[in-house]
């Protein structure tokens, strides 16, 4: 074994392993009304059923040997430095297939605006400021039981450029890696409560209402935290189930 | 009893450029350079009335040259080239493009009998689209095994019936090689809707 890279730890047991494709009732449609370039880049064309081999039942592991991972705390730029302006917040939860299991080792893209609902990118046009102790991303792995945490700061709600009334409300950007190519996933988690989420074109396109309280973070009881910190929960159900049972 | 999954969204316009430096080359992993044929995957992004999409994010994720890759699903997993990792991210420019170095994938018999041809998965995510889309590039002249899209024996390809939709599921080889890489070099646009669309596969 002399120089292979080690793929024991962590090890997916992605062995039986089914994936289906996502149910249209439990996701954002595909067509926005008002949101235009949902029209000019969904393909004209329908999808194309294909058979998983090997190719799509794997993907990337061990990410971290690759991707530079960050601390868990994000609300300043140096450990121990100053703290960005705003609501400083803690969010955790799980990562886990559609049968419960938890899915360790899963690294987490996190990226989200500062309080003034400014990012840090070369595209953002939003007149707010940047603040100088916040870059307002990172990049976490999820523990043996799929759990994970992270610092921050609240985000601010921010106008999108090209619309004369969509503000976008408060939300923080999760790009997960599951243990296979099927169970990557990207999406946004909006905070409960905000009057901005009624409006929202992304979160009005969950047409079920259960499927859209699975964008929302739940809040937790602060007591259970540092006095000054407010924490908010997210669990993340990525596709992939076992195979049924035969019955006995 | 499954519970269900967690829906997805879309990347949005502000994914930070951090996340995607230093993700397109593949050719080396853990100190070592990686075995086989060295090659340049690149192209340019459209939507609808061929204009390029900026600031998109392509994800690949291929075996390595011998066909194998680096995950514990793949019983030959142990044989997987140390210096390949197999996934790569880059970011569209204001022209649409994209580019990754990488190299040229191996085939591989799968545990059914079915000869899976060379090929990288890719995946596109961008503003607009609240799903990701996915499709396979495939080589004509991986390993010679391949002569012409119509030759191609790969569950994928079987799938798509059209043969003029199935030429667009191949990489081209450009004829100039890009003089700074000095690398074989195939080009692979990605048209996610209009004219000379790409096929994209139920996900």
């Amino acid at each position: 074994m002399r120089g292979q890279p080690s793929i024991q730890r962590h090890l997916p047991e992605t062995a039986g392993v089914e994936y289906e494709p996502y149910e249209e009732n439990t996701q954002l449609a595909r067509y926005i009304k008002d949101y235009p370039r949902s029209f000019t880049r969904n393909p004209s064309q329908p999808l194309i059923q294909r058979p998983l081999t090997l190719s799509e039942r794997t993907g990337p592991v061990e990410l971290e040997h690759r991707l530079a991972i960050d601390g868990e705390d994000m609300s300043s730029k140096e450990p121990g430095g100053p703290r960005a302006i705003g609501q400083f917040i803690a969010v955790t939860g799980r990562v886990m297939d559609e049968d419960g299991a938890p899915l360790a080792g899963a690294v987490i893209e996190i990226w989200q605006a500062n309080s003034a609902g400014k990012y840090v990118h070369e595209l953002d046009r939003h007149q707010a400021p940047i603040d100088p102790n916040f870059t307002g991303l990172g990049r976490i792995v999820t523990g043996d039981e799929g759990q994970y945490k992270f610092l921050s700061i609240k985000p601010g709600a921010y106008p999108v450029t090209e619309s004369d009334w969509w503000w976008r409300p408060p939300h923080i950007h999760f790009s997960i890696f599951g243990p296979s190519w099927m169970n990557r996933f990207v999406t946004q988690i909006f905070f409960p409560g905000e009057p901005l989420n009624e409006p929202d074109l992304l979160l009005n396109a969950v047409h079920d209402l259960e499927a859209r309280d699975r964008l929302i973070f739940e809040t937790t009881p602060t007591k259970v935290a540092a006095v000054n910190l407010l924490t908010f929960r997210r669990d993340f159900v990525l596709r992939g189930k076992r195979a049924t049972p035969a019955l006995d | 009893m499954s519970l269900p999954t967690s829906p997805y969204c879309t990347i949005g316009p502000f994914f930070p450029g951090e996340f995607a430096a230093g993700c397109g080359d593949l050719t080396a992993f853990d100190g070592k350079q990686a075995r086989g044929q060295h090659i340049l995957l690149a192209g340019r992004v459209f939507e609808e009335g061929k204009r390029p999409i900026i600031n998109a994010i392509v994800e690949i994720w291929q075996p390595d040259a011998g066909g194998v890759f680096r995950h514990p699903l793949d019983p030959r997993s142990e044989d997987a080239d140390p210096g390949f990792f197999g996934w790569g991210r880059a970011r569209t420019d204001a022209e649409g493009r994209y580019s990754f170095r990488t190299v040229m994938p191996g085939a591989y018999t799968a545990d059914d009998g079915a000869l899976r041809c060379p090929h990288i998965n890719l995946m596109l995510l961008a503003i607009g689209l609240t799903r990701r889309l996915v499709t396979t590039v495939f080589f004509t002249d991986g390993l010679n095994l391949v002569d012409t899209p119509e030759s191609a024996v790969d569950p994928l390809l079987e799938c798509v019936a059209d043969p003029t939709r199935r030429a667009r599921m191949f990489a081209i080889r450009e004829k100039v090689s890009n003089g700074a890489a000095a690398l074989p070099s195939y080009r692979f646009d990605i048209v996610t809707r209009g004219e000379a669309e790409t096929p994209f596969f139920l996900d």
